[in-house]
């Protein structure tokens, strides 16, 4: 038996082979380093902060022991609450006629062409834009331009991944339905929504995950508030803003609870996007 | 060009007289944008008869059969001219109630197409559209249904479970049996065997014979030994363009046009 | 014909035609080398003639299982579905012919020896001309698909019949004058009817021509002769 031997170029394949290989782990293992530090440094200063008192009481005032961000939290699930409350919807629709109604239409390419540049608009942008459009004709920060902010943050997202779930749907599957003689409506809500069901899911979660670490449009519209106030039409307090102004006093009180918050926001935000990849892939398994 | 009909001495020599049609199409004309995809088609889908439409890809077969439930009218730019006669109107009409024709004339897709539920609600979802049924009345239309498509008694331990659980040749006879459940007289099949094994393929056949009592049918097919089999009639389209139409018996044994030979021989360029 | 696009197959199908033309040489060779050995009272010719019938056999063995292999394989339709049904019955035909040739050449070598009245044996002649011709005929419109011709050769049977029918009458008489010529005559009366048979199969063969061509059976009702002697039917080979 003669063995075969490999043409002269195959190591010369072989070793760029692995030069290419290495590049890559230096490259994901470079990004993972930043991640891990900021994740560390997060754990490490926030974890003492963390206790019962973070979640029951109000923020202290300046140079005062204790406390905690219990009007911060409620205020920023309010906020985040209203804002994909007001957004999802609106994103969902809009995504749904671009995938169903409208997907041969020049509409939908101009829709998409918008939405993608909204998706990509710098936050504080669009807090600026709530502040012109709603805080200076109301005269007043509220809790509603806020939402609003938020809301404007949630439709890009939601409507691009609402259409992008829909066009997954095999399109058999929705003859398939016609065929059966179910209006269109129908066909979109009991057929394509139901297959597309986990992929809109993980959208809504991804969009919560967006917004309830932005800080940049509430500086402008909801501002802060120190004490407790669940009034929406007034200014509410709200963790990113609150983080923002605590981390740049030099009380240690403040700065402790500043992280505490930044931990607690890191962890819900990625908690969202594992649950969210794990929505995802549950769709893929069937 | 002309389509050769068989002499109408042999095709309809059966009964001799003429044979009932379901569908009867006249002068129809289909088109993609500008693109003229069926060049003045006339044929009928005869009653309790299986009618197979053959021709190699992009001959229009499958546009046909599209036509028949007004499937194209899904997209946008495709318009049909002519006449498809079904229950003594023309279903081209622009006011034809499109989603009461569909429940009329029911389609069963290359791939199944099962809905992301449970079995028992794939088959009860169409029911539910047009007729208000009791529990039990539903449960025993399921059953028939199910028992019609030959899939009862694979399924009747796990109704509930999800119709994508199930192998590809139990779907696609699920997808049948949701077909048949809403009662339509007429069962489209485009090319319902394609993504399935021999024995499934062989259950499906099985079945159209079974159906074709109660239902007339039309099949879409790749597979000549499968056209020859599970059909009476056969259409034999090539470019837009009905070649031959007759009696499968013939066809497949002494077709009379030289095109038609030479794809069911295996001789096209 | 354009070709198959799978090449093989057109391989398969010329191997069948190939090995029927081949048959056919084979049959018209041997009724033609056992009538000169009737003629000749040539027992070696006649050996001859059984022994070529052994290779005529394998030949039928082997297109028939070439014919079932290429069905399996290719799932005919239309004209190749009909060429390979009829390689089946032709081959069929053509073994029988050769059997037939066989018998004739067996009863040479039975007779062998005995008094052979010329104007009979050349009766019988004659009639083997007017066969040979026939399947000469047939064989060419297999080979050509030549309809006409084929159908040419199925309206012309009768001519052997009526030959046949004369010479039956004559071996009656030859047989009633005188008893001892019953021996050698029966035999001369087989061979002629083997003649006769011969082109019966050729009238098949005929008929399978036409089906092979035009995918239709030939309706009409072949021309019958009346005198056609049916009680003297029976497997009379051997």
């Amino acid at each position: 038996m003669s063995t075969f031997t490999p043409p002269r170029f195959y190591n010369s394949r072989k070793r760029t082979n692995f030069m290419a290989m290495a590049a890559c782990y230096g490259a994901t293992l470079f990004g993972l380093t930043w991640l891990v530090l900021i994740l560390m440094t997060l754990v490490v200063n926030g974890l003492p902060g963390i206790s019962l008192a973070l979640f029951t009481e109000m923020t202290p005032p300046p140079n005062a022991q204790g406390g905690g961000l219990a009007n911060a939290i409620v205020g920023s699930l309010m906020l985040t609450v209203m804002g994909v409350g007001i957004g999802a919807p609106i994103g969902l629709l809009a995504g749904t006629y671009m995938a169903e109604y409208g997907r041969h239409s020049q509409l939908t390419s101009v829709i998409r062409f918008i939405n993608d540049i909204l998706l990509s608009a710098p936050s504080i942008i669009i807090g600026l834009f709530v502040y012109g459009a709603v805080v200076v004709p109301m005269g007043k920060f509220s809790g509603y331009a806020g939402a609003l902010a938020l809301a404007v943050i949630v439709i890009p997202v939601v409507v691009r991944t609402t259409e992008d779930m829909l066009l997954l749907v095999p399109n058999p599957l929705r003859e398939a339905a016609s065929a059966l003689g179910l209006p269109r409506s129908l066909v979109i809500r009991r057929v394509a929504y139901r297959a597309a069901r986990a992929g809109l899911m993980t959208g809504l979660l991804l969009a919560i995950a967006r917004v309830s670490g932005e800080t940049a449009p509430l500086l402008f519209t909801v501002l802060n508030n120190q004490f407790w106030n669940v009034d929406m039409a007034t200014s509410v307090a709200n963790l990113p803003v609150t983080i923002n102004n605590f981390i740049n006093n030099p009380d240690p009180n403040w700065k402790q609870l500043a992280w505490a918050g930044a931990l607690l926001i890191t962890f819900t935000v990625l908690s969202l996007n594992i649950i969210a990849r794990v929505v995802g892939s549950a769709r893929n398994e069937k | 060009m002309t389509t050769t009909h068989q002499d109408p001495s042999t095709s309809a020599s059966v009964s001799g007289q003429a044979r009932p049609e379901t569908i009867s199409v006249k002068n129809l004309r289909f088109y993609y944008g500008d693109t003229l995809a069926l060049k003045t088609i006339s044929l009928p889908l005869y009653t309790n008869e299986v009618t197979a439409f053959i021709g190699p890809s992009g001959c229009g077969k499958s546009t046909l059969l599209r036509v028949l439930n007004r499937m194209y009218d899904l997209y946008p730019g495709q318009r049909a001219e002519g006449e498809v006669i079904f229950e003594g109107r023309n279903i081209l009409n622009k006011n034809e109630d499109l989603n009461l024709l569909r429940s009329r004339i029911g389609m069963v897709f290359q791939k199944p197409t099962p809905f992301p539920m449970t079995i028992y609600d794939n088959i009860a979802f169409g029911i539910r559209l047009y007729e208000n049924l009791s529990k039990a009345e539903l449960d025993e239309r399921i059953e028939s249904a199910l028992m019609k498509a030959a899939l009862w008694n694979e399924v009747k331990d796990k109704l509930n479970a999800n119709g994508l659980s199930l192998s590809g040749g139990q779907q696609q006879r699920l997808c049948i049996a949701r077909s048949v459940a809403i009662g339509p007289e007429v069962i489209l099949f485009d090319e319902p065997c394609s993504a399935l094994d021999p024995i499934s393929t062989a259950k499906i056949e099985e079945l159209i014979d079974e159906l074709k009592s109660d239902y007339t049918i039309a099949i879409v097919t790749h597979n000549m030994q499968q056209a020859a089999r599970v059909s009476e009639y056969t259409a034999f389209m090539y470019l837009g363009e009905l070649v031959e139409f007759g009696q499968t018996a013939q066809m497949f044994t002494s077709p009379q046009d030289q095109r038609t030979q030479d794809y069911i021989t295996g001789r096209f360029g | 014909m354009s070709e198959h696009i799978v090449k093989s197959y057109d391989e398969d199908l010329m191997e069948l035609s190939r090995k029927i033309a081949e048959m056919g040489g084979l049959t018209e060779t041997m009724l033609a080398i056992a009538i000169k050995a009737l003629v000749r009272g040539d027992t070696d010719l006649a050996q001859r003639v059984i022994e070529t019938d052994v290779r005529l056999d394998v030949l039928e063995k082997d297109i028939e299982e070439k014919a079932i292999l290429t069905i399996a394989k290719r799932q005919p339709l239309a004209v190749d579905l009909r060429m390979i049904v009829s390689s089946i019955r032709l081959a069929a035909d053509l073994e029988r012919i050769g059997d037939l040739s066989k018998n004739i050449a067996k009863r040479v070598v039975a007779i062998n020896g005995q008094f052979a009245p010329q104007k009979i044996v050349s009766g019988v002649v004659h009639m083997s001309d007017l066969a040979l011709d026939r399947m000469k005929r047939i064989i060419d419109a297999y080979i050509q698909r030549d309809v006409q011709a084929a159908l040419d050769v199925w309206n012309h049977d009768e001519e052997i019949d009526h030959l046949y029918n004369s010479l039956f009458r004559e071996l009656l008489t030859y047989m009633m004058e005188d008893p001892r010529n019953i021996g050698f005559c029966a035999h001369l009366l087989f061979c002629a009817k083997n003649i006769e048979r011969i082109g019966d199969h050729a009238t098949n063969i005929a008929e399978t021509i036409h089906y092979l061509v035009t995918g239709k059976s030939i309706l009409a009702d072949r021309p019958r002769t009346e005198g056609a002697y049916k009680p003297l039917d029976p497997e009379d080979h051997i």
